[in-house]
């Protein structure tokens, strides 16, 4: 095996040596025969004469000698590639447009593929991530998403004494910290996890070490660790870090260790409340309390579990049901009906995201076929314009299968150079890519084009070439000698290429018509959002104030914020400021049970419940439709009142004046709220979800607020006043999330921009592709055809004639595609149905826009070649002729 | 040369050939001389079709080349067996 190995290899890279040594060999033997006849006494001359007869025919052994090489087919191979590239390089303008061609289509696919590659197939930077699980107990009474439910800390514990199938199990919460840094207060996001988590995550620290459970014990959590980028940025990677004390919230934690840079978690904050939280720059000890771990009712935090080697997930399901069914009955009665649920940890950090990625590569490799399309367009119509060069060889003995081997080394080398274009074209086109990163798909800004992307290339530009080369291939390959040789070596039939030709570009139209339908559909769902009236000014500047952990009382608390708010009110330019706990767009999120007097009220019945200062409304500029804000006086321990929502009045309140009612909440002997009156609707959690029912209260505690502020003042000018404002109140605090409304809206809108700008960009790509297809097969015909339409003109045809002539025939062609493309579409835009917003996946007007743009392409890609043809000169023709 | 000849089956001008290097080294020439004999008149192996099959059997590792001065102080590719197919020639030979 080896030595047939590198005997092959030496006949390929040592070739004319193999060839001389051959050369000599025989020589040899031919003298030394040659010697055997002249000692028998033949002439010098004979003597040669009968060696060679001896040997039988010379350059047949040694290219008997050569095939036992079993280099054979490489070497053709070889020679048909060196020949592809001297004929390519001799029409340099088809070479050109080809290549560009797949170079778009390739280039397009390589950039998508390489997020794809970063978002769902790179592995996840925890070592066997695959059996990492997200443990959740969601409670049947409540209709909340899945997700939404976390363990309480006592079915936590009992579930990791009781439970067989983990290994390991951690406990985790999000949060922030105003970090005393040199000059300023900056807030940080942070992990609060148990003695667990880095050995659950099997993730190692760069220097130092983790948190253990020796750490998680109350007394001491003064301890922390750092991630990479903080210690590079604020330390410059000193190893000194592991002696400092860092001061968060006024508090001194020791530095024990630093993270590696490619361990980030928890990232991408996977729940309500924490909407500040998008990176993890420190992680702090959960240091519970014997009462918090008892706590059978407050749960915040994340469970993360390592499945045991073997045991299969449906396993551990199994398991985690039958003893939550055992702790349910701890639970408050009134509250039971919790169950398990796990879920895989990739399912949980790229699940939502999974389907946009397969939409995108779905999308582009339409752009990709498109541009196959064209490119074997192209070379029909080359082959055809070779059809005489084609039959000489054919005539020749060049065999069918020799032909197609040729034909095809000319679209490798095509697609091959479209492929190492396209690389350049994906570097681009991912640069552009990244700045349209809407900061949800989790590791989206790691795409790069690594080497699993550059072997997809390879891969894809093999494919290609085989995808677009091989129909005319075969096409010219099947040379009519006896027509060739009939005409006297002038003009070949190419009628059945024709028909090849017209097939693909109804298939390109076809597929240019889903793409273009699929990118009105999300247009229209872009611009519908646009114009949605989100309740709430767009200028109005929001930022979040966390006070310090201390368990300062709740007066305190609010003390601060109404004296900060007074504090900004007097700025001059602000109109007007208020405070909330949590502000739409922030993704945060507080749902509380509640009660309406007079109402069939439900088990498990929720409303987004929220704190407000008397001036909140007036800076978001939401609308009052009935009675009246908050006063002064509700704040300081007046009667208990509260405002509702328009869509909370009409789902509780209809059929009455909603003013007076009452309501009560959290508990069901909780004393009753009387509604004082009624807002507008503001949309929370996304710009997409209609506004759900909302109650407000007065602004009783909090230690973390948003400050909502309206002024003639630009937002950073404002936000800088604000901050010296509060620096005069307590310098130990940071702001964060300054915003101003409108950009939070934006920032609510970016994937779905992502997704309309590139289905957009795609649908572009493929119109113009399709065009350029339209175009060259028309004017490739008109070409052919000259002398036919000379002959038409001559014998009375008009221009107008010829000229629809050439239009109608690409105008069937397209008709026929847009009939094909718009019942695909039909089919297909059905996948689109989650991602729109307002429109159907039916909409007409898309469809007719749609409809209305081909033909419009189709006329202008026709009428250049439509025009020429119409404007041959007859006896220009006919001389010719 | 004749023309009625017997076409040897490709292994039993392997054959021929292993036996024929089996005692020394041998050059292409030496080879074809003693098969003419060997095979007598009953097949004659052309001479053309001796390189093909040596070039065959070495690429294979049945045989071993190389280069060397010969008698005549000429430069000649001389094939010997290989180790491999030393031991395999002895066991067929036997079987025979």
């Amino acid at each position: 095996m080896l030595s047939d190995l590198t005997y092959r290899l030496r006949a390929l890279f040592r070739h004319q040596r193999m060839e001389d040594e051959l050369q000599e060999e025989l020589q040899d033997h031919l003298e030394r025969e040659a010697d055997k006849y002249r000692k028998a006494g033949a002439s010098p001359e004979e003597a040669k004469r009968r060696a060679r007869v001896a040997i039988g025919g010379l350059e047949q052994v040694r290219q008997h000698c050569r095939e036992t090489r079993g280099t054979r087919l490489l070497e053709d191979f070889i020679q048909d590639l060196r020949y592809a590239a001297r004929s390519l390089s001799r029409s340099p303008s088809f070479t050109v447009v080809a290549v560009l061609t797949l170079a778009l289509g390739i280039g397009a696919c390589t950039a998508i593929f390489s997020i794809v590659n970063a978002v769902l197939l790179r592995s996840l930077p925890y070592r066997d991530a695959n059996r990492l699980v997200y443990l959740f107990t969601p409670n049947r009474n409540f209709k909340l998403p899945v997700e939404t439910f976390n363990p309480s800390n006592a079915d936590f514990f009992d579930l990791a004494r009781l439970s067989h199938s983990f290994s390991s199990m951690t406990l985790f919460q999000q949060r922030t910290y105003s970090f005393a840094s040199q000059d300023a207060a900056v807030r940080v996001g942070a992990a609060q996890v148990d003695g667990n988590f880095f050995s659950t995550l099997e993730a190692q620290p760069e220097i130092g070490r983790g948190i253990d459970s020796e750490d998680a014990q109350p007394g001491q959590e003064n301890v922390l660790v750092l991630n990479h980028a903080l210690w590079q940025s604020m330390f410059g990677g000193s190893p000194d870090i592991l002696r400092k004390s860092l001061l968060l919230d006024g508090r001194s934690y020791r530095v024990v260790g630093v993270m590696p840079p490619e361990f980030g978690f928890p990232d991408i904050d996977p729940g309500y409340r924490n909407g500040a939280v998008h990176t993890t720059q420190v992680w702090v000890p959960l240091a519970l309390s014997l009462r918090q771990r008892a706590d059978r009712d407050d749960g915040d935090g994340f469970a993360l579990a390592r499945l045991k080697p073997g045991v299969p997930i449906a396993e551990a399901q199994a398991e985690m049901t039958v003893i939550m069914a055992r702790l349910d009955l701890l639970h408050n009665p009134a509250m039971r009906g919790f169950a398990a649920f796990v879920k895989p940890f990739r399912d949980r950090a790229v699940g939502p995201v999974r389907p946009l990625m397969w939409l995108l590569l779905g999308a582009v490799s339409f752009v990709l076929l498109i541009a196959c399309g064209n490119a074997a367009n192209l070379l029909l119509a080359r082959a055809a314009s070779r059809t005489h060069e084609l039959s000489v060889r054919a005539s020749l003995g060049a065999g069918r299968s020799r032909i197609t081997r040729q034909m095809l080394a000319e679209s490798l080398l095509l697609g091959l150079s479209g492929g190492l274009v396209g690389i350049a074209f994906a570097y681009v086109f991912l640069h552009g890519l990244l700045r349209l990163n809407p900061g949800n798909i989790p590791r989206l800004n790691e795409a790069a084009v690594d080497t699993r992307v550059l072997l997809f290339t390879v891969a894809l530009a093999l494919l290609t070439s085989l995808l677009f080369g091989i129909l005319p291939a075969q096409a010219v390959s099947r040379v009519n000698l006896v027509e060739f040789i009939k005409s006297g070596g002038n003009r070949v039939s190419v009628g059945t290429r024709n028909h090849l030709g017209s097939g693909l570009i109804v298939t390109e139209v076809a597929l240019v018509v889903v793409l273009l339908a699929g990118a009105g559909l999300l247009l229209r769902s872009y611009v519908k959002l646009e114009s949605v009236n989100p309740g709430f000014s767009q200028s109005t500047v929001s930022m979040n104030i966390q006070l310090e952990d201390n368990s300062r009382p709740p007066e305190q608390g609010r003390a601060f914020f109404l004296n900060l708010l007074d504090k900004v009110s007097a700025i001059p330019g602000v109109k007007a400021v208020g405070a909330v706990d949590d502000l739409p767009l922030s993704n945060s999120e507080n749902l509380t049970e509640f009660w309406v007097d007079g109402y069939a009220n439900q088990k498990g019945q929720l409303v987004e419940m929220r704190n407000v200062t008397p001036g909140y409304f007036a800076a978001m500029s939401t609308p009052l439709f009935a009675g009246r804000v908050f006063t002064e006086n509700d704040m300081s321990g007046g009667p208990s009142v509260a405002i509702v929502n328009q869509t909370f009045a009409k789902n509780y309140l209809s059929g009455r004046n909603p003013i007076g009612q009452r309501l009560r909440a959290r508990q069901p002997d909780a004393s009753w709220k009387i509604v004082v009156g009624v807002v507008g609707d503001m949309r929370n959690l996304s710009l997409e979800e209609a506004a759900a029912p909302q109650v407000f209260e007065p602004f009783w505690q909090t230690d973390s607020a948003y400050i909502a502020a309206r002024s003639s003042l630009p937002a950073n000018e404002l936000a800088t006043t604000v901050r010296s404002t509060l620096r005069m109140i307590d310098p130990n605090l940071a702001i964060a999330e300054i915003h101003t409304m409108g950009d939070r809206a934006y920032q609510a809108n970016a994937q779905r921009r992502f997704q309309t700008t590139l289905l957009t960009a795609f649908a572009i790509m493929a119109t113009l592709l399709g065009m350029v297809g339209i175009y060259g097969l028309l004017a490739y015909s008109v070409k052919r055809r000259t002398s036919e339409i000379g002959v038409r003109i001559a014998l009375g045809a008009s221009r107008r004639n010829v000229l629809s002539m050439v239009l109608w025939q690409g105008l069937k062609l397209s008709f026929l595609g847009l009939l094909i493309g718009l019942l695909g579409a039909l089919a297909l835009t059905r996948v689109l149905t989650s991602w729109l917003y307002g429109v159907s996946a039916l909409d007409p007007l898309t469809f007719a826009a749609v409809f209305a743009l081909l033909l419009f392409v189709t006329v202008t890609a026709c009428l250049v070649p439509a025009r020429r043809a119409a404007s041959v000169d007859p006896m220009r023709c006919l001389r010719y002729e | 040369m004749t023309n009625k000849r017997l076409e040897l089956p490709q292994g039993t001008l392997d054959l021929l050939i292993a036996r024929a290097v089996a005692l020394e080294p041998l050059h292409g020439w030496a080879i074809s001389e003693p098969l003419q004999q060997i095979s007598g008149d009953a097949v004659h192996v052309k001479q053309g079709s001796l390189y093909p099959a040596l070039h065959r059997l070495e690429r294979h590792g049945w045989l071993k080349a190389k280069w060397a001065i010969s008698e005549n102080n000429r430069r000649a590719k001389y094939y010997e067996l290989t180790g491999q197919s030393r031991k395999q020639l002895e066991a067929e030979t036997v079987a025979w």
